[in-house]
């Protein structure tokens, strides 16, 4: 099965224009984790909203009590959850699915996406931004704290992709 | 001048909108670039198809260029742009598990939103382990409050540590990606599927290279750190009345020569 994505070089450059974009709008860039932050603390603040408030962390996107989710970044994901959608309608790659290597069970492999999200769910917080929220965004602000995470996020990756090798390869 | 946003050109809900479709954009070429498939995410550790690598590192040399050349034009203020302060030690640490947690779930959080859209359960189920990793995280906050705080170097760039100005660090980004270009496809050439890697006329990349170099070295000739301050003054004129209604959120900038500040809310 061969899929043709479009040039990264192209890919790159547009992503880039996209940022710059961002950043000459709203003077800020681009991001997603939060947004998953807000939606769970959106979640706990209905089932225990006083837990929710006490807490110094949830309390943070609670501020002013408007909703967690009147958030730039919501929004943001959204648009990028349609525009993935679009992206994916326009040439026939929507298929449900869970894509995995060909030596590995798919109840495995869920499992281990469970735990790479609570994994980068938890560092995200911990980091204070994800990939692009930190890494793409910061980097491109020449921001140091965001070159050295963008360095630990591949060191991490290729120091233990050995023992994930069944699970792609 | 830019960013329109910090000079009251659209109020808060305008700005949701504006979210929306910048996100459009964003998830769409995530989407073209094959990064709703953790096969392809993942074959950058694998050295197989250095997709991520080209695409994260280009989209930043566009846009260190863009905002450097934005700034010698007049066209943005740096100094409003938010800055993503430095808290070294989280960083290092979060960088590390957020590594692992990349090529243990095969996304990382906005690509996971791509593939879900597309189908992939094993992305909504990322998803939900990044909620409950969130919540993981709120929950022993309190625990972990004074590591999240440590290493707080401000916000501060790579042109304080290095201590020279952003354009020279703009041309040597410019050559360390051609460089990493180069190698990158020595290693798919050796490691990868030669019939699914992208094909590309050599003279096409020889002649972007060049002209990556060349933008790179006109601004560390012109030094745009020199020409952020004085034009400010003058240009942002106009605009000033608006602030005094708008009361814009200045309330923790710090001065800082290279033009960066940190002006309101939390990065991502």
């Amino acid at each position: 099965m061969k899929e043709r994505y479009s040039n990264p070089y192209v890919i790159g450059v547009i992503l880039g224009l996209i940022l710059l974009f961002s950043f000459y709008t709203m003077g800020r860039g681009l991001g997603s984790s939060a947004s998953f932050a807000r939606i769970a603390t959106a979640g706990v603040n209905l089932v225990a909203p006083e837990h929710a408030k006490a807490n110094a962390y949830f309390s943070t996107y609670l501020k002013g009590g408007k909703s967690p989710l009147m958030a730039w970044l919501v929004f943001l994901t959204l648009g990028a959850a349609l525009g993935g959608l679009f992206s994916a309608f326009i040439s026939n790659r929507i298929k449900g699915e869970v894509a995995r290597g060909p030596s590995i069970g798919v109840s495995v492999r869920l499992w281990l996406a469970l735990g790479g999200g609570i994994l980068s769910g938890f560092a995200a917080r911990l980091a204070r931004g994800c990939t692009s929220g930190q890494a793409l965004t910061g980097a491109a602000e020449l921001a140091f704290g965001s070159w050295v995470f963008m360095l630990c996020i591949f060191a991490g990756a290729y120091a233990t992709t050995y023992f994930f090798r069944k699970e792609w390869l | 001048m830019g960013p329109l946003y910090k000079f009251g050109w659209f109020d808060f809900a305008y700005s949701l909108q504006l979210a929306g479709l910048i996100g459009f954009m964003f998830g769409f070429v995530l989407e073209r670039a094959g990064f709703g498939n953790p096969r392809k995410l993942t074959a950058v550790f694998y050295l197989k198809d250095f997709a991520v690598l080209k695409v994260i590192f280009t989209a930043i040399v566009v846009c260190i260029l863009g905002l450097l050349y934005f700034s010698v034009f007049g066209w943005i203020d740096l100094g409003r742009v938010y800055l993503l302060p430095t808290f070294i030690w989280p960083q290092i640490v979060g960088g590390l598990v957020l590594g692992i947690g990349f090529v243990m779930g095969g996304y990382c959080p906005t690509t996971s939103v791509v593939a879900t859209v597309s189908g992939k359960l094993d992305g909504l189920i990322y998803i939900i382990g990044m909620m409950i990793g969130s919540v993981f995280f709120a929950e022993v906050f309190p625990m972990l409050e004074g590591f999240y705080t440590s290493g707080d170097m401000g916000a501060i760039r790579l042109t304080n540590v290095f201590n020279i100005n952003s354009g020279i660090i703009a041309f040597l980004v410019c050559l360390v990606a051609v460089g990493a270009y180069w190698f990158v496809e020595k290693v798919e050439q050796k490691f990868g599927d030669k019939d699914t890697l992208p094909k590309g006329s050599p003279k096409v990349k020889r002649i972007a290279a060049g002209l990556l170099i060349l933008l790179g070295l006109i601004l560390a000739v012109v030094n745009p750190d020199r020409t952020i301050a004085k034009p400010a003054v003058s240009e942002i004129k106009p605009e000033k009345q608006v602030e005094a209604i708008q009361k814009p959120e200045t309330k923790s900038e710090k001065p800082d020569s290279s033009g960066f500040k940190i002006v309101d809310d939390k990065g991502c």
